[in-house]
């Protein structure tokens, strides 16, 4: 059976993309649009991993992944923050968020974002 | 030309030349290549390779063509990985000054700061493994 992973995205064009990224690598993808809709599927179903927009609508990134962080049921679950903005605060603000790493969306997304589920234990 | 390392060099060791904003991208995937390389956990690649993109960002403002040098270091058992670029638009500005300013941007991205040598200054960005140890046999 494949893994499932959350992914927290409000674009639906970039989350195709990204859910295109993690299929092609045998991962099973849900998707939530925004923040409210991802904590309630990541506390009622957990999957092995979130991958998390920082810009969402009515509950930013951060805001996501400290909740995901502070509830027992979510806490374990390693969060990869994807985000526009990868300047050295929002990084720094992503990594005290709890997030396990934090990826720009650029040309090299795909490829970081599949080496980091290397890392994480979640790929061979 | 480069200001003389602080720490022994080891492998890996790379190069970016930073002459136009797509090259900010290349420095902080290169960043993630030897942050990955030397066995940084995701979190602190995350770090370094921000940083890097900072310092990269910082000298492309100059319009002068700079090149980053990313390499392992060794200081005594610790095994950290070096970030460094000659600044010759810095010759004669006040090391103290220069840290400050560099801190404030990135300073809580990496363990170390320094910003060495009279004739050719260069700034280095330093962040050490924790947990490895180095041992020369195993080199």
């Amino acid at each position: 059976m494949a893994l499932e992973v959350l992914l927290i995205e409000d674009s639906k064009t970039q989350a195709a993309q990204i859910k295109e990224t993690l299929e092609s690598v045998g991962l099973q993808v849900r998707v939530a649009y925004d923040g409210p809709e991802g904590l309630r599927e990541a506390t009622e179903n957990p999957p092995v991993l979130i991958v998390l927009d920082v810009k969402l609508p009515s509950m930013d990134g951060f805001q996501v992944c400290r909740r995901l962080k502070r509830n027992p049921v979510t806490q374990h679950i390693p969060v990869i923050m994807l985000t526009e903005k990868a300047g050295p605060q929002a990084t720094i603000s992503g990594l005290r968020a709890g997030a396990d790493d934090y990826i720009p969306k650029d040309i090299f997304a795909s490829e970081h974002l599949i080496n980091t589920l290397q890392e994480l234990g979640i790929l061979e | 030309m480069t200001a003389r390392s602080p720490y022994p060099t080891r492998p890996p060791i790379l190069s970016v030349k930073v002459e136009d904003t797509m090259d900010i991208m290349i420095a902080r995937d290169t960043a993630r290549r030897a942050a990955t390389l030397l066995g940084f956990t995701s979190a602190r690649r995350a770090q370094l390779a921000s940083a890097t993109a900072a310092l990269a960002e910082l000298v492309l403002k100059t319009g002068d063509l700079h090149e980053i040098r990313l390499n392992g270091v060794i200081d005594g058992v610790k095994i950290g990985l070096q970030i460094s670029v000659v600044t010759p638009w810095l010759t004669g500005v006040s090391a103290n000054n220069v840290l400050v300013a560099l801190r404030s941007k990135i300073g809580e991205l990496v363990d170390d700061i320094l910003f060495l040598g009279d004739e050719d200054p260069t700034i280095f960005l330093l962040m050490w493994l924790h947990d490895v140890h180095y041992d020369e046999n195993e080199v």
